[in-house]
């Protein structure tokens, strides 16, 4: 088996032995998925670079005691997730809080005017880079990361249930948000 | 079926249209989506609604650019982590092979030393002209509890086609080796105790050599 079609649990079996070369392999298959989807979870590239990087000697340190049980892109996100939201935690208090973010006049348009500018795939971009974290995130985990709704509830760590109901409420933002600027699909 | 039954069909629907896209979707889902798309005139539409959303994702995750050195950068931290490689690249064959040997038990590193001297002996015949071809291999024929021998270490940068030409110029043959501290003995077919110091002198005297350590001199019996 060549190193281009060597599976991803493959090279971890690899990794798990001291294998440098496998955990580059696994850096650059996931690199820049992994870093995107801390960069949409922080809003900070700077942090995302660190996290990124941290995510993968934790997979180089992790790499004999996994099991096998999910994916390695679901394992990786779900290491990702779970250190942004450490940093983000311990970062909490040098942020502004919501009165603060009040009071910063809002540089975006209205969702009319964005449309005006825009086309509907601009303005549908916006809106979902507009969702709430946790609406953005279930989107971007099943629209970019290609995850299944059991996947998303594991890098989350939230139920399948759960996982629907974000699903629902972001797809269902978005429609009123689209409608809202003129664009009425139909549903809801 | 009534409208609420009908609008809450159509929200499952909606909800589950992600992965039928990303191709997650199995089982009972993927057939209810499936009979949905063929039998509601309002489904196709919402796939193409769900279809630009899935553009739109992808459009705004591409524009986040990784740091074009993220690679190199978290090499140098994987090696803090774990420490230097064992063989870096650039070494000599030679090198290669003596840190291979310092990194496996005695036992292992002299069954590989047989196959290396294989090596050796296959590749100084394949010199194209060279005078490697009268290199040779101690065989089993020499009596090799009789012959004068050195222990010499070469340099990891030495050349393989050097040391077979060199070897083959002056009757010497690789008896052994190399060790595990990448050691090999050297058998030299001299008469005397003086060409057989004079022997060594030259081994001493070669750019390839690291070090060279006397051993059974001629006349100084078993």
């Amino acid at each position: 088996m060549t190193a281009a079609t060597e599976t991803d649990r493959a090279l971890v079996d690899r990794v798990a032995k001291g294998d440098r070369a496998a955990v580059r392999l696994l850096f650059m298959r996931h690199h820049a998925r992994v870093y995107r989807f801390v960069v949409r979870q922080t809003g900070s590239e700077m942090m995302a670079d660190d996290i990124a990087n941290e995510v993968f000697l934790e997979l180089w340190r992790q790499a004999p005691g996994f099991e096998g049980r999910s994916e390695v892109s679901t394992w990786l996100l779900g290491i990702a997730r779970f250190k942004a939201l450490s940093l983000l935690r311990k970062k909490k208090e040098d942020w502004i809080d919501d009165d603060d973010a009040a009071q910063i006049p809002d540089s975006a348009d209205t969702p009319e005017v964005v449309t005006m500018k825009d086309d509907k795939a601009a303005a549908l971009r916006r809106f979902i880079d507009a969702l709430p974290e946790e609406h953005r995130t279930v989107i971007d985990l099943a629209y970019y990361h290609g995850q299944s709704v059991t996947e998303i509830g594991e890098v989350l760590g939230i139920p399948v249930a759960t996982v629907k109901t974000r699903m629902f409420y972001a797809r269902k933002k978005l429609g009123e948000a689209l409608k809202a600027a003129g664009y009425d699909r139909g549903w809801p | 079926m009534s409208a609420a039954e009908k609008m809450s069909r159509r929200d499952e629907m909606e909800t589950l249209l992600p992965f039928y896209l990303n191709g997650s979707l199995e089982g009972a889902e993927l057939e209810a989506v499936e009979e949905w798309l063929a039998t509601d005139p309002a489904a196709l539409a919402a796939l193409g609604e769900a279809e630009a959303e899935f553009s739109g994702t992808a459009a705004a995750n591409e524009a986040i650019r990784p740091p074009a050195d993220a690679l190199s950068r978290f090499a140098k931290a994987l090696d803090a982590e774990a420490g230097p490689a064992r063989a870096p690249a650039g070494q000599s064959w030679l090198a290669q092979a003596f840190n291979r040997f310092m990194a496996v038990p005695v036992g292992v590193a002299w069954a590989a030393a047989a196959v290396l001297l294989a090596l050796v002996m296959v590749q100084s015949f394949v010199q194209p002209g060279g005078k490697g071809s009268d290199f040779e291999i101690a065989g089993a024929q020499d009596d090799l509890a009789k012959m004068p021998f050195a222990l010499v270490k070469f340099k990891p940068e030495a050349k393989m086609s050097d040391i077979a030409v060199f070897l083959g110029e002056n009757g010497l043959k690789i008896a052994g080796g190399p060790t595990a501290d990448g050691v090999f003995r050297i058998a030299i077919a001299a008469e005397t105790a003086a060409d057989y110091e004079k022997l060594v002198s030259l081994i001493a005297a070669q750019p390839f050599a690291d070090a060279v350590i006397e051993g059974r001199k001629p006349g100084s019996g078993g």
